[in-house]
């Protein structure tokens, strides 16, 4: 796997940082990839499922609650994804998770850093199951692991103060 | 810091996609909020909500909006307000004159009706430099 580069994606939320990766060789993140894709055309049949996760991530997730487990529930091995599981015991909120076209995966760090990476369309039961989201699946397998050993190394550390991650060299991004 | 397209996304989210995100977020923090300090597991829940477990399987393969009827179950079950919707009227009274306010409360116990009280005007407190 090429290096990639840790690299906020939004830090101007009241509740949370939102964080994203991108490759060294590219110029876009891999979030502001996922986002163009299904966003750039407003045909796009996704264009609305991909506005509703813009805006899970942006208010409830950034600027009110954080990344709570009432959120972040939906655990793709060392991953996550994003919208929420449904409560399956409870119909009533059940909406935005069930049947949900697309997943965006992220990475937790705690309720005050999240870190998002790439995604795709859910065609199948499961996210590796599904072609188009297979590869990304992957990818966040990756990602986090890498995140995590760094952060279990300390070669990235979290500052708890400015709700944000180091590596100690004071720049933006941090490349892994 | 903001990314460009977070920036441009936010002017695309149409009102209607703003204010659903928001209301769902809020009632799926308070429900879940509720049923830990309630104590409830969510097979409980469902089951005092006349849900039959072999329903589960079916709410899982088909969507659903909330309605205000099963809010109102969740309500009721829960014994707590989960929306709270806004009154039109305002109360209003003139500075120099006394007024009081009655309060209604509809207290949790069912066993207890009503109960309304009395709030007598509090002169506002002035502090002097």
């Amino acid at each position: 796997m090429n290096n990639f580069a840790l690299e906020i994606w939004d830090d101007e939320g009241a509740a949370c940082t939102l964080y994203s990766v991108r490759w060294e060789e590219l110029e876009e993140s891999e979030t502001d990839r996922f986002f163009n894709r299904f966003t750039e055309d407003p045909e796009n049949e996704y264009y609305q499922a991909a506005l509703e996760l813009f805006e899970l991530i942006s208010v409830p997730i950034k600027n009110k609650y954080g990344a709570t487990n009432d959120f972040i529930n939906r655990h793709e091995k060392r991953a996550q994804a994003l919208p929420p599981r449904p409560n399956n015991k409870i119909e009533e909120i059940a909406i935005l998770g069930v049947n949900f076209p697309l997943r965006v995966f992220c990475y937790r760090i705690n309720t005050e850093i999240l870190v998002l990476f790439n995604g795709g369309i859910k065609s199948a039961l499961t996210a590796q199951d599904s072609p188009d989201l297979k590869p990304k699946f992957n990818e966040a397998q990756e990602f986090a692991k890498r995140i995590e050993a760094a952060l279990r190394a300390g070669l990235i550390e979290i500052d708890n103060q400015k709700r944000s991650l180091t590596d100690g060299a004071n720049t933006t991004d941090i490349y892994l | 810091m903001r990314s460009k397209v977070a920036q441009r996304l936010e002017q695309k989210v149409p009102a209607d996609t703003k204010i659903f995100i928001a209301k769902y977020a809020d009632i799926v923090v308070r429900i879940n909020e509720l049923i830990r300090e309630k104590g409830y597991s969510q097979k409980n829940l469902a089951e005092n909500l006349g849900k039959k477990p072999s329903e589960i399987s079916k709410w899982l393969n088909s969507e659903h909006n909330f309605t205000l009827r099963s809010l109102a179950k969740l309500e009721a079950e829960l014994g707590e307000e989960i929306i709270n919707v806004p009154q039109r009227r305002k109360l209003s009274a003139s500075p120099s004159k006394s007024f009081t306010v009655t309060v209604h409360t509809n207290l949790v116990n069912r066993n207890t009706t009503f109960k309304s009280a009395s709030i007598e005007k509090v002169e506002p407190q002035v502090q002097v430099a």
